[in-house]
């Protein structure tokens, strides 16, 4: 009996892990009200509630019998909610759209409803709309904001040292050997979470791969990831360590910023989203980004892509009052309001922000942008070549690879599942 | 005497009534049992037969996410790294968590003083949830402003300094470090318990044999604790072969730097769930397959030890 009882109480304990296999939950979306339709909307971003009901408001200035409600869910645990309730013949009826691979499966499975003729899709560029568009080359998205990385700067510690925004790549690299020289951190950067690592490649590699060139050709099959251009863009960032801080391999996000923030560091290779943060953790920081100068005579760049889009569930029962809001969310009108609010990109093209950063890093998107070639076009596999990247770029900071083994396991990674590579 | 004759027949009726009863009373939780714990661990069996793209569930393909595991590269790879971390996990935290706990509880049961402030002081780790503990210690160990380093830098061992958790030859370490410091106080109180409830009189028994120091340990107090070493081990065993909250709190779901922190559980989350930012993308069928290879191993070597103990305990 004793046995029993031991046996099946290391039984019931180990069942637990097993548990987390599977978890079910729904976000229902329940029929309309006595006088209207309701429509709900699934998001992760549940830090823009407040913004989001201004933008209901408004929209209920011209169709005031629709009836919305945003019901944003936990960012980490969106894609499972929602999955499970899409499986289920549940969920919003308006859904923000996670950009290139994961909204495209959602697209290419059938849970989301085509957006044909929808007016207002012909403004955003091509690349805009690719974030979500399904295989099947039909539009399933509307494209809500632009996510871009650069290098950010603290303007007082480069007015201090004397610098100015470099324009070449060699003046990139001096810069940098001044502002150590000075006592400063040049790079605030950390190896410690991969993620910031494919992202500081987002915004350096460009530099040496060549920007859109090389993603056109390796979009197309043209070129490999063995090639030169694109072990140049690895081997810069090893060459990088030397500005990183002191025991960077242990530094994550929140050391970074900190030390960018406080002002030990300069410099801070990062995306859009950090201005918010950053701004609020020290409102007397004077925020400056330049864009990337090239190191093989093209153009500087930031590095952009399309953060999330809005698409309709294909099992709602409100289709035409959610293309109503869709169409909404393509209007200046909405463009205007979600840069002011949100304090975002729009990802219609031509809103002007009055906010001077933003502004001026809405222009450069429009002049200089290059996409985040790792998450735009390499986040599929599994894993996905974007992880990959992450893992083998950390093993040459931790000195276990080599800037060509980098290379080769990136193509190795991109071979598996890539058509274009295969 | 009409009541009389009726009164016996009710009480065997309602003595019958209350026989039967008695077995509704478990169906709640056997449904809250079968919900949450029989079904979902046959649907993930279920789950890892078929071949899924993204969500959606594709043809049966039999064994071969299995298959996969363990022969497809870098899957098979990382599935030994992990596998190898978590047989780590288990060594480090029997030697230093039990271990530790096993001498600190004889101390406090051989009563020196402070011995009622030293178990409440040990268990005190335990009250505070693992992502607190996390935190607290990514802070402590922090590389350029975390208290170890500015300690080993006053007391001049800068030597020593290091980036704890973003070298991949100490971060798993630290870790697992962390998790014996949070478990020490259950250790302690479970061989505590297990201490007093050895008879005295066994070890007046012993002293008049002439059984004295680690002779005493040895034929006495060693056999009556196997109750106690076991079920700590088999909790041990689990919980290391488990290991995830601690790791995940400290490191992400990456197994950063450069896979040394991934454990099994750690691997699978990665697999089933696609990472922790969400963009990424996911492979239920796979994660299914570990789910199951893990139940089956921890169930299998968990009984298995369980027998041999058993055994053991009558033997000695």
């Amino acid at each position: 009996m004793k046995k029993m009882k031991a046996i099946s109480f290391v039984a019931f304990l180990s069942l637990i892990l097993v548990i987390s296999a599977c978890s079910s939950s729904d976000t229902g979306s329940d029929g309309g009200s006595e006088d209207g339709t309701t429509l709900t909307i699934g998001s992760w971003r549940t830090e823009d509630k407040a913004s989001y009901e201004k933008v209901i408001e408004k929209f209920n200035e011209e169709y005031p019998d629709i009836n919305v409600e945003f019901k944003p869910s936990k960012n980490t645990e969106y894609n499972t909610i929602l999955n499970t309730a899409l499986q289920s013949g549940e969920g919003p009826d308006i859904i923000h759209l996670r950009p290139y691979t994961p909204g495209i499966e959602l697209a290419d499975a059938g849970y989301l409803e085509p957006l044909d003729g929808l007016e207002g899709l012909d403004q955003y560029p091509e690349e805009t709309l690719a974030a979500s568009k399904g295989t099947d080359d039909k539009q399933y998205g509307v494209p809500l904001n632009i996510s871009t990385t650069q290098m950010f700067y603290n303007k007082k510690i480069f007015e201090e040292v004397g610098l100015e925004e470099p324009k070449t790549w060699e003046e990139f690299m001096t810069l940098n050997k001044t502002l150590q020289d000075e006592g400063y951190t040049p790079i605030s950067l950390g190896t410690k979470e991969g993620w910031l690592l494919s992202l500081a490649h987002g915004i350096i590699g460009p530099a040496h791969y060549g920007a859109n060139e090389f993603v056109d050709n390796i979009t197309a099959g043209e070129t490999e990831f063995t090639s030169d251009e694109f072990k140049s863009s690895i081997e810069a960032l090893d060459e990088l360590k030397q500005f990183f801080p002191e025991n960077y391999e242990g530094l994550g996000m929140e050391d970074i910023r900190t030390m960018f923030f406080t002002g030990d560091a300069a410099m801070f290779p990062l995306g859009s989203w950090e201005i918010e943060v950053l701004r609020e953790m020290n409102p007397e920081l004077e925020l400056g980004f330049f864009p990337m100068p090239s190191a093989v005579g093209k153009e500087p760049t930031i590095t952009t892509w399309v953060d999330g889009s809005y698409a309709i569930n294909a099992n709602s029962e409100n289709k035409d009052a959610a293309k109503k809001f869709l169409q909404f969310m393509t209007t200046e009108e909405f463009g205007t309001m979600f840069t002011e609010e949100f304090k975002m990109i729009s990802a219609i093209p031509g809103i002007e922000s009055d906010d001077e950063l933003v502004n001026s890093l809405g222009k450069a998107v429009e002049e200089q942008s290059t996409p985040y070639m790792m998450l735009v076009h390499f986040a599929g596999g599994n894993p996905s070549t974007k992880a990959t990247i992450e893992t083998e770029l950390q093993g040459m900071y931790l000195g276990e690879r080599s800037p060509e083994e980098v290379a080769n396991a990136v193509q190795d990674s991109a071979k598996s599942w890539y058509e274009p590579l295969k | 005497m009409k009541p009389a004759m009726h009164k016996p027949l009710t009480l065997k009726k309602q003595r019958n009534w209350k026989r039967l009863t008695i077995h509704l009373f478990p169906i709640p939780a056997l449904i809250i049992y079968g919900l949450f714990i029989v079904y979902p661990l046959f649907a993930a069996l279920t789950y890892s037969f078929f071949d899924w793209k993204g969500i959606v569930r594709g043809e049966f393909v039999g064994l071969d996410n299995f298959k996969d595991l363990f022969t497809l590269q870098p899957f098979s790879d990382l599935f030994w790294n992990a596998f190898g971390h978590n047989i780590l996990y288990f060594v480090l935290q029997m030697i230093f968590q039990n271990g530790l706990a096993f001498i600190l509880a004889y101390i406090i049961y051989k009563k020196v003083r402070g011995s009622e402030f030293l178990k409440i002081a040990y268990f005190l780790p335990r009250l505070l949830s693992v992502i607190v503990v996390g935190f607290l210690w990514k802070l402590i160990l922090n590389p350029n402003y975390g208290a170890l380093n500015v300690i080993l830098e006053k007391v001049g061992l800068e030597d020593l300094e290091k980036a704890w958790l973003g070298d991949p030859d100490t971060a798993l370490i630290s870790i697992i470090l962390v998790n014996c410091w949070y478990g020490l106080g259950f250790g302690v109180l479970i061989f505590l318990a297990g201490f007093q409830s050895i008879p005295k009189e066994l070890f007046e028994a012993g002293k008049l044999d002439g059984a004295a120091g680690f002779a005493m340990i040895r034929r006495i107090v060693l056999p009556l604790m196997v109750p106690s070493i076991m079920i700590m081990t088999v909790l041990t065993f689990i919980q290391s072969f488990e290991a995830f909250e601690l790791v995940y709190a400290m490191q992400g779901s990456q197994g950063e730097p450069y896979h040394s922190t991934d454990t099994l559980a750690v691997y699978f989350y990665r697999l089933a769930f696609g990472g922790s930012a969400g963009g990424s993308t996911t492979a239920v069928g796979l994660g299914s397959a570990l789910a199951v290879v893990l139940f089956i191993f921890i169930s299998f070597f968990t009984a298995l030890y369980l027998k041999y103990m058993q055994k053991k305990q009558v033997d000695l």
